[in-house]
């Protein structure tokens, strides 16, 4: 083994000068977060891989898809001779693609979720992470503005994308004489993708603590992260409906789940369906023009839940700072 | 004063137990700059837990100064001047080697992605292998290429060979002291694989059950200690000058004396044997054996 040839252990060693600081490039905040959120997309790659798998495959079913249905409405002349009627399963069909592409969303970022901070301890890798200089805080709130912000604006975009693609397969194949009805109506189009962004948007706020619970789960539980995110709920439902025969608990996970669409009022718009005999079909231009921007930001349960998730974030980020178990 | 000002770690009557069994007892020490300290101590000792209470790994009670700045409150500033790697083996196995450098370059101000190429380029390792496919010696390298192009001022390393081969092992020590030492930085590591480092430590701390055994630079280590090796027929003479600790070695019996110089120690026991400074891996064996003095 070889010895620095300087008298390392001799009594001149220099003093301390400042320390070896060159010129230090400056990391603003921003810059890192963008560092920290691209790492999340390196290591959970189900994040891009699986929307953009989904979109594939429903761009590719534009092609075989069988005009039968289409054929079907168009021989009910009298319902679907309406434009007003066709417009509303174009706005729908729009819609329904967009479904499988948003399912698929929510469950890949609940196992993310769930994973992120979990695996690092698991893989021990924390250990390298927690050698650079990114605060706990800096490091939960990327994996919180991965899940709540960049993956479903991202998905936002994706479904903008196939919508289009999609479409313009489909009007190109009715207009080449595979039959049906062709259909594109921009107005009914900048519509439903205004309605749908604007639902994203409400997630984002009506799901953060949801979220900023599965973060505490993950980064708290030291084994079974799925069972613990489960477990619990279950238990309390059972428990209240045991001991007191009430379902407070379900109620509340039912309206943390979906009760925000309630706020937005989504009955009252939907009446304004199109009916004509025994067939119906929701407008969702009707709902986008009766659409009251404002009520969910008005619901004070909203911003309950966003300082519930402030808590819940705080609480991840003091476990992965604190906890020494690795 | 001026210790206290400069001592790159300060430990004062540092605690931590975990239940009833206590890690670290009461440790003080002070690691002055520019120094390669030696954190030494068998399985259990307390060295894991000293080393994450130097890096804000752990909370713990007395007072621990490291670079002036109170790991436990300050650990984010810390980090922009410490470094370490913890165990080989935390990298990641999904990570890419060219996104290992893109996130050090992307998080800290003081990485020079360069030199971590450079050193990248004298190893087999492919910017786009991913950690996985790396053998462990190489992701024990490609660790060291990010660490060591981060322009710190302190850098800890636990067990960094653990599990390498001699080939490894000499390879890291010998690009720690030639690319990366000088003397504003500070090394401290621990080990137990201690014949290894001996050369290249400047300083000693023997830590035990909780407690350091033995605080000193290699230098001062023979202004206080002796080793006596003497033939058994003079073993019952040497015994008399009160050794503490020996040990036969073929048929021949080495013995350690404390608190005394070669030239001391040689007035009394002219001629038994011979008398050289105990190297440090005997050293530490001689102090554990003795247990806790």
């Amino acid at each position: 083994m070889s010895t620095p040839e300087t008298n390392l252990s001799g009594a001149d060693v220099a003093p301390v000068t400042a320390g070896p600081v060159n010129a230090v490039a400056h990391r603003s905040a921003v810059q890192t977060m963008i560092v920290l959120i691209r790492r999340e997309f390196w290591e959970h790659r189900a994040l891009w891989m699986a929307p953009l798998v989904i979109a594939v495959l429903l761009v590719v079913c534009a092609f075989p898809v069988h005009m039968g249905p289409i054929a079907h409405v168009n021989a009910e002349e009298g319902f679907w001779s309406s434009d007003s009627n066709r417009r509303a399963l174009f706005a729908l069909m729009q819609w329904g693609l967009t479904v499988p592409q948003y399912i698929v969303m929510a469950i890949v970022l609940n196992f993310y979720l769930l994973d992120c901070l979990y695996v690092e301890r698991k893989d021990r890798s924390i250990l390298f992470w927690k050698s650079m200089p990114v605060s706990d805080a800096a490091t939960v709130a990327s994996k919180l503005l991965t899940a709540l912000v960049v993956v479903p604006l991202g998905v936002y975009l994706l479904t903008v994308v196939t919508n289009l693609l999609f479409s313009a397969i489909w009007v190109a194949r009715t207009s080449w004489g595979a039959g049906g009805v062709p259909m594109w109506d921009t107005v009914v189009w900048l519509k439903v993708e205004a309605l749908m962004l604007y639902g994203v948007i409400v997630s984002m706020f009506w799901y953060a603590p949801l979220a900023a619970y599965l973060i505490l789960v993950s980064a708290w539980a030291r084994r079974s992260v799925f069972l613990w995110a489960t477990l619990p709920p279950v238990f309390a439902i059972l428990v209240e409906r045991l001991a007191f025969g009430t379902r407070y608990v379900t109620g509340l996970i039912e309206y943390r789940t979906v009760g925000i669409w309630h706020a937005v009022d989504l009955e009252h718009s939907i009446e304004h369906t199109m009916t004509q005999g025994h067939n119906h079909i929701v407008s969702l231009t009707g709902v986008f023009d009766k659409l009251d921007v404002s009520l969910p930001f008005l619901n004070i349960d909203l911003w309950l839940g966003l300082a519930v998730a402030a808590g819940f974030v705080f609480a991840a980020a003091r476990i992965r700072r604190y906890r020494d178990d690795t | 004063m001026n210790a206290a000002m400069t001592a790159v770690i300060e430990a004062r009557g540092l605690k931590k137990s975990y239940g009833a069994t206590s890690a670290v007892d009461s440790v003080s020490f002070a690691i002055q700059p520019g120094r390669i300290v030696g954190l030494i101590g068998p399985n259990g000792a307390g060295k894991t837990t000293l080393f994450k209470a130097i890096l804000g790994l752990t909370q713990f009670d007395g007072d621990l100064r490291v670079l002036g700045r109170d790991p436990r409150s300050e650990r984010n500033e810390l980090m922009q001047d410490v470094c370490f790697i913890a165990d080989v083996a935390v990298l990641p196995r999904w990570l890419r080697v060219s996104q290992a450098l893109d996130f050090v370059e992307g998080v800290h101000p003081r990485f020079d992605r360069s030199r971590a190429t450079d050193f990248l380029q004298k190893t087999d390792i492919k910017l786009a292998s991913r950690v996985r496919e790396l053998s462990k010696g190489m992701v024990t390298q490609l660790h060291l290429a990010l660490i060591l192009a981060i322009d710190a001022r302190l850098l800890v390393l636990d067990e960094p060979t653990l599990g390498l081969d001699l080939l490894f092992r000499r390879q890291f020590y010998d690009t720690l002291l030639n690319d990366y030492f000088d003397k504003q930085r500070t090394i401290v590591l621990t080990t137990h694989q201690v014949e290894e480092i001996e050369n290249l430590l400047t300083d000693v701390i023997f830590i035990n059950r909780g407690h350091v055994v033995l605080d000193s630079s290699v230098d001062a280590l023979s202004d206080r200690y002796v080793q006596l090796t003497v033939s058994s027929e003079h073993a019952v003479r040497a015994r008399e000058l009160k050794p503490f600790y020996e040990r036969e070695v073929f048929g021949r019996v080495a013995m350690f004396f404390e608190g005394q110089t070669a030239a001391e120690l040689g007035k009394l026991a002219n001629g038994l044997g011979e008398m050289r400074t105990p190297s440090v891996a005997d050293l530490f064996v001689a102090k554990m054996q003795r247990g806790v003095s």
